[in-house]
C-alpha cells in the first residue's frame, strides 16, 4: 500500500517534510518560505548542552518548531505523537497509514541504514515522512535523498527510539485537518518575521541570537587551554559539520533564509527587503569563507593556516554584520 | 553564493545508491535572483566530517592496545568505535551506567550473562561475536 504522494528534494528535512505534507493537501509553499513562516533561522551555542561530548552548536530553532509554527499560522490542525513502547510506535504508525494519511517521523541519524557511515552521529533531529508500507518494508520519503526508498520496520523501530541528546521517543506527527486553512497574507510574514528578528536580537542571553557568535568566538578563543589541540579541532570540525552538512541549503540557512526575503519582498511588494536579502548573502559568504579557513585544521594544506583567534575575528566580524541586517528588518517592519 | 561557485566535489560511498543524498544549495543566478542548486558535496565540509569520523577510529585504536593490555574489555573498544557513550548505552539496553562502566573491565566482562551481551549487541548493531572480540 503506497499513498500517492508526491516525493521533493529540499535542502533541509523539517522544511521538505512540512513542505511535501502541506503540498500533500494542495497547499503549495516554497520550501524558503517554509523556514520564513516557520522562523526556522536563528543561532545558538550552547557549552552546557552537549552533542557527542562537545558543545552544542546550532543555526536553527529546535526540531518540530518550524512544523508547529507554520500549521499554527496557516491554521491547519494537527496531529502529535509520543510514545514510551517502540511495539505501540509502530502499530499507531500503520492505523495512521491505513487510513491513507502521510506520517512525519522523528528519528536519530546514527542507525538509519541508507546515510553513508561517515555521515552517522548521534544526532537525534531529522525528519522523515512515511508514506507507505509494503510487507515488512516501510516506503520512506525523506526530503534530503533524491528519490523515494525503503526501509525495515525493524531499522525504522530503531532509529525511532534512537537514545542520546534529545531523543525522538518515537514521535509521529501528521495533518488532521485542513477545514480552517487560511492561504498566506502579508500579516503572517511580518509576524513569522518578527517573532525571527526577536530570536536574533531579544533573548537576554549571551549564547543566543546573533550575539551568540560573538560568544562562539570568545569561547573558541579559549578552546586549545581548554581542551588542548586536538579537542579543538574535534569542536571546529563539528561546528563546520553542524553548520554545512546536509540538511542546511549552504552557510547554515543564511542562503535559505534570504531567499526567503527575496520572495517575500515580491509578495510583500517591499524592494528594500530584496536589499536585506543581498546582504545576508554576503554573511552568508562570509560563513563560508570561515569554513574554508576552517577546513585547512583537518588537512594540512599548503599556504597560510589561520590561527583559532583569526576565526575568531571572523566570527566577530559575521556576528556584527548579522546583527545589522536584523536590526534593518526589523526596523523595516516597525515603520511598516 | 552564486550558482557557478555551487560545490560539487562528491565523495562518500551511499549505501542506497537508489534513493541518493544530496544537497540542496540556495544560490543567486546573474539576473540577481535565487533559485535551488544540487550540489553534490563540498570538499571543506567533507575534510570536516572525515576528520571526526577518522578520529573516532584513532581513539579506537589507542583503546584496542589497552585492552590487548588487559586494562579494559572489549566493549570499552566497541564503546569508543560506535561513538557512544556509557550512558547513551545504558539508555539503549536498561542497564544501569554502573553496570556498563564495570562491563568495559574484563574481570567483570568475562562473567557477563548472556541476555546482557545480546541487549549490548544489538544496540550497537553488531554480532555478539563482534562484540566480544576486537578484530
Amino acid at each position: 500500500m503506497e499513498i500517492n504522494f508526491e516525493h521533493r528534494h529540499a535542502a533541509h528535512c523539517e522544511n521538505g517534510v512540512v513542505r511535501n505534507l502541506l503540498n500533500f493537501y494542495g497547499i503549495k509553499l516554497s520550501e524558503p518560505m517554509i523556514l520564513g513562516l516557520g522562523s526556522g533561522i536563528f543561532f545558538s551555542h550552547m557549552p552546557f548542552y552537549r552533542l557527542h561530548g562537545m558543545a552544542m552548536t546550532s543555526f536553527r530553532y529546535f526540531p518540530g518548531s518550524i512544523f508547529t509554527r507554520v500549521t499554527r499560522a496557516l491554521g491547519i490542525e494537527v496531529q502529535w505523537h509520543k510514545f514510551k513502547d517502540p511495539d505501540k510506535a509502530m502499530a499507531k504508525l500503520d492505523e495512521v497509514l491505513a487510513q491513507g494519511i502521510p506520517a512525519g517521523l522523528r528519528v536519530g541519524v546514527y542507525h538509519l541504514a541508507y546515510f553513508p557511515k561517515e555521515y552517522r552521529m548521534h544526532f537525534n533531529g531529522h525528519n522523515l515522512c512515511v508514506i507507505g508500507k509494503e510487507g515488512d518494508e516501510y516506503i520512506i520519503s525523506d526530503p534530503i535523498g533524491m528519490n523515494k526508498n525503503r526501509l525495515s520496520a525493524e531499522n525504522l523501530k530503531k532509529v525511532r527510539f534512537a537514545k542520546g541528546t534529545t531523543p525522538p521517543e518515537g514521535r509521529m506527527y501528521y495533518i488532521k485537518s485542513t477545514e480552517h486553512y487560511k492561504p498566506l497574507t502579508a500579516d503572517m510574514l511580518y509576524k513569522a518575521t518578527r517573532k525571527t528578528c526577536s530570536g536574533m536580537l531579544g533573548i537576554p542571553f549571551p549564547m543566543f541570537g546573533a550575539k551568540g557568535i560573538a560568544y562562539l568566538a570568545k569561547r573558541m578563543r579559549k578552546w586549545v587551554r581548554l581542551y588542548g589541540e586536538r579537542g579543538a579541532a574535534m569542536n571546529l570540525a563539528q561546528i563546520i559539520r553542524m553548520l554545512e552538512e546536509i540538511g542546511t541549503g549552504g552557510a547554515g540557512f543564511r542562503f535559505m533564509y534570504a531567499a526567503y526575503l527575496q520572495e517575500a519582498s515580491q509578495f510583500l511588494n517591499k524592494p528594500e527587503w530584496n536589499q536585506l536579502s543581498m546582504e545576508l548573502t554576503e554573511v552568508g559568504d562570509l560563513w563560508r569563507d570561515f569554513s574554508y579557513h576552517a577546513a585547512r585544521f583537518f588537512k594540512k594544506r599548503e599556504g597560510i593556516i589561520l590561527s583559532y583567534d583569526d576565526l575568531a575575528d571572523k566570527l566577530d566580524v559575521i556576528s556584527a554584520r548579522e546583527t545589522e541586517v536584523f536590526r534593518k528588518l526589523e526596523n523595516s517592519i516597525k515603520r511598516g | 553564493m552564486k550558482v557557478k561557485d555551487v560545490p560539487q566535489d562528491d565523495e562518500f560511498v551511499q549505501p542506497d545508491s537508489n534513493m541518493l543524498l544530496r544537497d540542496l544549495a540556495y544560490a543567486v543566478d546573474e539576473d540577481g535572483k535565487y533559485r535551488d542548486v544540487v550540489s553534490a558535496g563540498w570538499a571543506t565540509k567533507n575534510e570536516a566530517i572525515r576528520f571526526s569520523h577518522n578520529n573516532h577510529g584513532e581513539e579506537a585504536q589507542k583503546v584496542r592496545k589497552e585492552v590487548t593490555d588487559g586494562k579494559y574489555s572489549p566493549l570499552m573498544y566497541h564503546i569508543i568505535l560506535s561513538a557512544m557513550t556509557t550512558r547513551m548505552l545504558a539508555d539503549y539496553t536498561g542497564l544501569s551506567k554502573r553496570k556498563i562502566h564495570k562491563l568495559c573491565k574484563p574481570k567483570h566482562f568475562a562473567s557477563i550473562k548472556a541476555d546482557e551481551l545480546s541487549r549490548i549487541a544489538e544496540a550497537m548493531n553488531i554480532s555478539v561475536e563482534e562484540l566480544t572480540s576486537i578484530d
